[in-house]
């Protein structure tokens, strides 16, 4: 079984390649992003999403790139093809999982 | 500087030091980004930053999320015995054929070549000995600097570039160069190594050479430990 960890290390992953198929993003605006949309209940230690995001590019998921907006100079992250198919992969992972845990918790 | 603490942490902890320097300059700039938000929060001045850092987590934190990742450690932190037992001889050696080819390869393009002679005109022979020489004197010592040098920025442990060091004074490699006299035939390039244990003799007539190349080669050494810059 998973420890808490790695499931949350899991879901971190999942969240981040998620947003990223949407559109390039520096990892402030990642940080932010995942706050926003769970409404604050899944909230990031911010600096420790860059270990996180080095390690998928590492790995071939992400690509990124060095650009200036508004005078400031950022990393930005984007999804390529293997990060596709890893975010597919995690997506149908995590659907039988919830499926899985919401059979025993909703039982009767 | 900022992250001081947070880089020396990981530099020790065998991350890369490109690895380091890239997540402590996004840190720097998710800083920037999370004092601007708190100052837009109401917050101002010191109080914005101290809940900015807050934010971004603790030292421990963030060392521990990109220690964990064994990935981002250096080939001499993950494999210290290789990069400072091994390279070191085989990058010698390496050297050592790359200026001696160039040499043989000049000689060979330009015609001074026949077998088991070399007839070579005087700006190939003064070139020869001055890269031969220079090779001699500057070889070894510089890439001791180098072992140490990388050892020092990565912070490894002293001893690992020590033995760099003693496997370079050992190997004690050297060039020879020799050309006939005029109307004689004969004539090499060669590289040397270990002569001291293969030819002792030999010793007897280039110990000048060898003890000035022995203290250059030490000196990277002297220079650590005069400066307090290894890890113990």
């Amino acid at each position: 079984m998973a420890s808490d960890s790695s499931l949350s290390a899991g879901l971190s992953e999942l969240m981040v390649l998620r947003l990223l198929q949407d559109q390039e993003m520096y990892g402030y605006e990642i940080v932010q992003a995942i706050a926003a949309r769970t409404r604050q209940v899944l909230t990031p230690g911010e600096g420790v999403i860059y270990p996180l995001l080095h390690a998928l590019e590492k790995d071939g998921a992400l690509k990124s790139r060095r650009k200036t907006v508004a005078g400031r100079s950022r990393i930005y992250y984007s999804l390529n093809a293997r990060g596709v198919k890893k975010l597919a992969a995690m997506t149908d992972h995590w659907d039988a999982l919830t499926g899985a845990v919401g059979a025993v918790l909703h039982a009767v | 500087m900022r992250f001081e603490a947070l880089r020396e942490t990981l530099l020790k902890g065998g991350v890369a030091p490109r690895h380091v320097r890239r997540y402590v300059g996004e840190l720097s700039e998710h800083l920037d980004d999370l004092v601007k938000q708190q100052q837009a929060l109401g917050y101002d001045g010191e109080d914005a930053t101290l809940r900015a850092r807050a934010l971004l987590g603790e030292d421990r934190e963030l060392a521990a999320a990109m220690l964990e990742q064994k990935r981002f450690r250096s080939l001499p932190a993950r494999a210290p015995w290789l990069f400072f037992g091994l390279l070191p001889p085989v990058v010698g050696i390496a050297a050592g054929f790359l200026l001696i080819g160039s040499l043989a390869l000049t000689a060979h393009l330009r015609g001074m070549t026949t077998p088991g002679h070399i007839n070579a005109p005087e700006w190939f022979r003064t070139l020869t000995f001055a890269v031969t020489g220079l090779g001699n004197v500057a070889l070894a010592p510089l890439l001791a600097a180098t072992f140490v040098f990388l050892a020092t920025r990565q912070r490894i442990i002293w001893l690992w570039p020590l033995l760099a060091i003693l496997l370079l004074v050992l190997m004690d490699l050297h060039f020879q160069a020799h050309f006939p006299a005029p109307g004689q035939r004969g004539g090499s390039l060669g590289l040397g190594a270990v002569t001291w244990v293969l030819h002792p003799q030999s010793w007897a007539e280039t110990w000048r050479l060898s003890l000035a190349r022995l203290l250059l080669t030490c000196l990277p050494a002297f220079w650590l430990f005069r400066n307090r810059m290894i890890v113990s």
